[in-house]
């Protein structure tokens, strides 16, 4: 890993000045899928720098929760505050600023673009909001150096391994500087070498300041990464724990 | 089998669109293909139709009366290699007083003396009235475009009874102007004996010769007095359809390409987009014939539908097209005869069903030779690794990147794209030809038009009676042009006459007046300027094999006179030559103006002009200028044609659109959560199908200005016709934009509801679902 000083500069996270403000504040959130309710009054509150780990039972509607804090589904009920943003509330366009400018997402499968090389993958973040190509591509290259990938960047997902595609996947997610940066099972597809340094890279990012949330089953990666577990169980907050800090 | 069929319910109920789209395409493309195959089959055939539907003789044949008796004749026409014959009918020849222009008929006919309209051979159309049965009756040889509404009226022969007009027939073959009964023909001197046969084998010229030759070996050798053949005929009547024939190939094998390709597309495109589903099929227990079976069903089923309807829709529309396209006078002989042949329908129901099958097949037998697993991860999006080069450069480029990913994605689906491309490049062909072949229609058919607005004809029929002008002709020529709103008077006369020591009729027309050129187009040589010269059309000179600076010699009244042929004028009309009066009235002193032709000045109503005209002399017959048909009916049909081509097209790129869109639902659903708005998804989207729009208009619109090139002149040289450069001339710059712009419109009109229904897409719904 590489120092932890040298990451800021490059990673652009929160500062000091409002670490500990809310970011996220989840009231009553209510989300219904035909006749099957996933979350059913969800109420949370996830300050700057924090690490949130999300975990329940399959189906219990952790990812559902995840969408609605990055505005890819709307509440049927509730609301859902980012940064003082009513995600409810936004139009289709204002969903994808909102999503360019706070949120950056790691998924289980990855979710690269099969016919763009890593670099292109990572820089398209930052070429949708219209910065020039040879300027996106510099910031995902200095991406690339802090997450040891450099060597890849030419590389296309299919020749890529898990674990490079996930640091692939995080560089992208961290391209725009998102105020918060949402992990859905990022080790699920990964062997428990990969996954762990995908953990490693994670509490990194943390302990310089991302907020981060991450939905997972893995009860070692909430352990190891976050600061507090969220439990869902059938839509609904169950209990909610401090962690202690990584050793 | 139960299953195949549960399981095809069961895809087609979670694509309905897909399942619509397939339904849809196949409908608009098979009733392109009724339309377009009706359309060849109808241009090319025509006569055959209607002169197989008459019995048509294969030759005619008169025989002198005083030479050969009929027995003889019917003797003879038992011959080996006659199929049959009908005959022998006595045929007389003659002359009609002046109102037989009134009748559409020459001043000299021939009547024939026939018991009937039927018979083995020749079986006229009587379509008003009744056959002629007693003496004194007449039935005119007459199209049934024509209005009826002569009958009762008496034709006036110079030797001869009077004859009552009791029936209108039309006769394909010409054998006679007109008919009376057997008994009544003796009245009119017969001088000779028609015989209508028909041969086994009517192939050639030189076939129906030596028929023609067996049948009248035993026959005294000067009986025959003439013969003809039903080759010379169809050539004659055909030259009009001709003119068409060329345009209607060109779209009706453009519109069978079309919808070939796209249907191909298409269907392949759905097997393609549902490999996934088959390896999740196959991993059940589904045997591998099952699997096809699935898919094959689950495309046949709205394809068959598509391709029933499409077939009733190309019935449908092709009625009424079919009789605007048929209607020029030049074709006005099939007017209500040309319809969709049932092997049309029969190619469309059992073709197109057929080519959406062999399209399913070969993907269908990929997917079936693919084991579950591969199957399932080679389903959904395009296969990995496909134009990585171009996608490389692409990311750097300075277009915004929404743009440059539409830009790149044509090239990850490459066969996809190729066929799109290709029916876009023959949607823009069409365009591109359509607008080039309006333009010279156009062109050709106003030409001349501003010449004159009113024809004021210098005699006039009124309850069956000739009524004079008051004015004589120098004095109605001043009172014309006197008239309010006249501005140019030009008097013109006909002269009939005879090509000298030939029978065939020759117009030498004279002006005189304001515009002695009227409307004619010069397509060679010069005005005439001396006396003793003239123009003739470029049918006249093609017909007789002449050219300008040749000699005409004619005779009238037996009086002879050569003429030097100065210039060619575009005209199809291959029995006059142009003069002016001072040479007309050297040769044919007497000849008076047939009409004037007026010219009104700007804002003057040609109605009122008619009006006031009449009201002047009530002996004269004002007649405004009309619409012009011809380019009216080809112009109309061209944008009929184009626009259904351009609608299959459009329907075509909006399939890919959807297909792909399907295809990479996971991908937008990403560049959704990375911040894509759904403008951009939109752009991306029309971006990607306005590529091949672009390219389609590159390929395109050279191809469609050589097929105007290739086509245009064919047509005009089937009616002897000779377009002046200017006519040909119709490419500029910004009709070039325009239907550069085809393409572009296509593509754009046909990804517009695709794009913006990915630009709906529920991200997380899409992300959860791959």
């Amino acid at each position: 890993m590489p120092p932890l000083g040298a990451w800021p500069s490059v990673l652009g996270m929160v500062t000091e000045d409002i670490r500990g403000e809310a970011v996220v504040r989840l009231d009553g959130v209510r989300k219904e899928y035909g006749g099957t309710t996933a979350l059913d009054g969800v109420s949370l509150e996830i300050r700057a720098g924090e690490a949130v780990a999300v975990m329940g039972p399959s189906g219990c509607g952790k990812s559902t929760l995840l969408n609605m804090i990055a505005g890819l589904d709307r509440p049927t009920a509730g609301s859902v505050v980012v940064r003082g943003e009513n995600v409810g509330e936004l139009s289709e366009k204002g969903l994808a600023l909102y999503r360019r400018r706070h949120i950056g997402m790691v998924f289980q499968f990855f979710n690269l673009i099969d016919d763009l090389s890593a670099l292109d993958n990572v820089a398209l973040a930052a070429q949708l909001t219209g910065t020039p190509a040879g300027q996106a591509r510099r910031r995902a290259l200095e991406l690339f150096d802090e997450l040891e990938i450099a060597d890849r960047a030419r590389a296309y997902p299919s020749v890529l391994s898990g674990g490079e595609r996930q640091r692939v996947a995080v560089a992208r997610a961290l391209m725009n500087r998102p105020a918060l940066l949402l992990a859905d099972e990022p080790t699920g597809a990964l062997d428990s070498r990969t996954g762990e340094q995908v953990m490693d890279l994670l509490l990194d990012l943390n302990q310089i300041g991302q907020t981060l949330v991450l939905v997972t089953h893995d009860e070692r990666l909430a352990r190891r990464c976050a600061s507090r577990l969220v439990l869902l169980a059938d839509g609904r907050v169950t209990g909610e724990h401090r962690l202690e800090p990584a050793a | 089998m139960r299953a195949v069929w549960r399981a095809a319910r069961a895809a087609v109920r979670r694509r309905r669109l897909q399942t619509l789209v397939i339904g849809l395409v196949t409908l608009v493309s098979t009733g392109a293909v009724v339309i377009a195959l009706g359309l060849v089959d109808a241009a090319s055939a025509p006569f055959d139709r209607a002169f197989a539907e008459q019995r048509g003789p294969h030759v005619v044949a008169s025989f002198a009366s005083d030479a050969v008796s009929d027995a003889e004749l019917t003797r003879a026409a038992r011959q080996p290699g006659v199929e049959s014959a009908a005959g022998p009918f006595r045929q007389a020849t003659a002359e009609l007083r002046a109102e037989s222009a009134d009748y559409g008929l020459g001043s000299t006919i021939t009547v024939v003396g026939r018991p009937g309209p039927g018979g083995p051979v020749g079986r006229v159309d009587l379509w008003a009235g009744r056959w002629a049965t007693r003496p004194g009756e007449v039935v005119v040889n007459r199209q049934s475009d024509w209005s009826a509404d002569d009958l009762g009226r008496r034709l006036r022969l110079r030797s001869g009874p009077d004859l009552t007009i009791v029936g209108f027939a039309f006769d394909l073959s010409g054998t006679a102007n007109a008919w009376v009964a057997p008994g009544q023909v003796t009245a009119l001197r017969p001088t000779a004996t028609q015989m209508l046969l028909r041969f086994e084998d009517a192939s050639s010229a030189d076939r129906l010769r030596e028929g023609l030759a067996a049948v009248t070996d035993r026959l005294p050798e000067n009986a025959l007095t003439g013969s003809q053949s039903y080759l010379t005929l169809k050539d004659q009547i055909g030259s009009s359809a001709r003119a068409y024939t060329p345009y209607l190939m060109a779209f009706g094998v453009l519109g069978i390409v079309v919808a070939v390709l796209i249907v191909a597309n298409m269907v392949s495109g759905a097997v393609i987009s549902g490999f996934r589903h088959i390896g999740v099929l196959k991993s059940l227990g589904f045997t591998p014939g099952q699997v096809l079976g699935v898919y094959l069903t689950m495309t046949g089923v709205p394809s068959l539908l598509g391709c029933a309807l499409g077939t009733v829709l190309g019935n449908v529309v092709a009625r009424p097209f079919f009789d605007a396209v048929f209607m020029g006078p030049a074709s006005g002989v099939f007017h209500g005869e040309v319809g969709i042949a049932g092997w049309v329908n029969a190619l469309a129901l059992l073709g197109m069903p057929l080519v959406c099958v062999l399209a399913a097949l070969a993907p269908g037998l990929r997917a079936h030779r693919l084991p579950a697993a591969r199957a399932i991860s080679a389903g959904g999006a395009p296969r990995a690794g496909r134009a990585l080069g171009v996608q490389r450069r692409l990311a750097g480029a300075r277009l915004p990147r929404s743009v440059s990913l539409g830009v790149g994605l044509p090239f990850a689906r490459p066969g996809r794209s190729a066929l799109t491309l290709a029916a876009v490049v023959l949607g823009v062909t069409t365009v591109t030809f359509a607008t080039g072949l309006a333009t010279t229609m156009t062109r050709f058919g106003d030409a001349g038009r501003d010449a004159y607005d009113v024809t004021v004809y210098a005699t006039k029929y009124q309850d069956g009676k000739k009524i004079l002008p008051r004015h004589d002709d120098r004095a109605l020529h001043a009172l014309l042009g006197s008239l309010p709103g006249a501005s140019e008077v030009t008097a013109r006369a006909d002269a009939e006459a005879r090509l000298a020591g030939t029978a065939q009729r020759v117009w030498l027309e004279g002006r005189r007046g304001d515009r002695p050129r009227l409307g004619d187009v010069l397509t060679d040589g010069r005005w005439a300027g001396r006396t003793g010269e003239v123009l003739a059309t470029s049918a006249f000179l093609s017909r007789h094999d002449m050219k300008v600076g040749d000699r005409v010699r004619l005779e009238k009244d037996g009086r002879r006179q050569a003429f030097t042929v100065v210039g060619a004028l575009m005209n199809n009309n291959a029995e006059t030559v142009v003069t002016d009066w001072a040479t007309l009235t050297r040769f044919a002193p007497r000849e008076e103006p047939i009409a004037y032709h007026v010219k009104l000045g700007d804002g003057a109503d040609p109605a009122a002009y008619a009006r006031a005209a009449r009201a002047a002399d009530p002996g004269v017959d004002p007649v405004p200028v009309g619409p012009n048909n011809v380019t009216r009916t080809i112009v109309g049909s061209a944008s009929v044609l184009t626009l259904m081509l351009a609608v299959v097209a459009a329907l075509g790129v909006f399939n890919t659109a959807v297909l792909n869109t399907h295809d990479r639902r996971r991908d937008l659903g990403v560049l959704k959560s990375i911040g894509m708005t759904p403008r951009q998804v939109t752009a991306m989207t029309v971006t990607s199908m306005a590529v091949l729009g672009a390219a389609g208009s590159v390929a395109g619109v050279p191809l469609g200005m050589a097929g105007h090139h290739w086509v245009v002149p064919r047509m005009a040289d089937a009616v002897d016709i000779t377009l002046p450069p200017s006519m040909m001339d119709v490419w500029r710059a910004p009709a070039l934009a325009g239907v550069a712009l085809a393409g572009l419109a296509i593509a754009v009109l046909g990804a517009l509801v695709p794009a913006r229904r990915a630009a709906r897409l529920t991200t997380a719904q899409v992300l959860r679902s791959e």
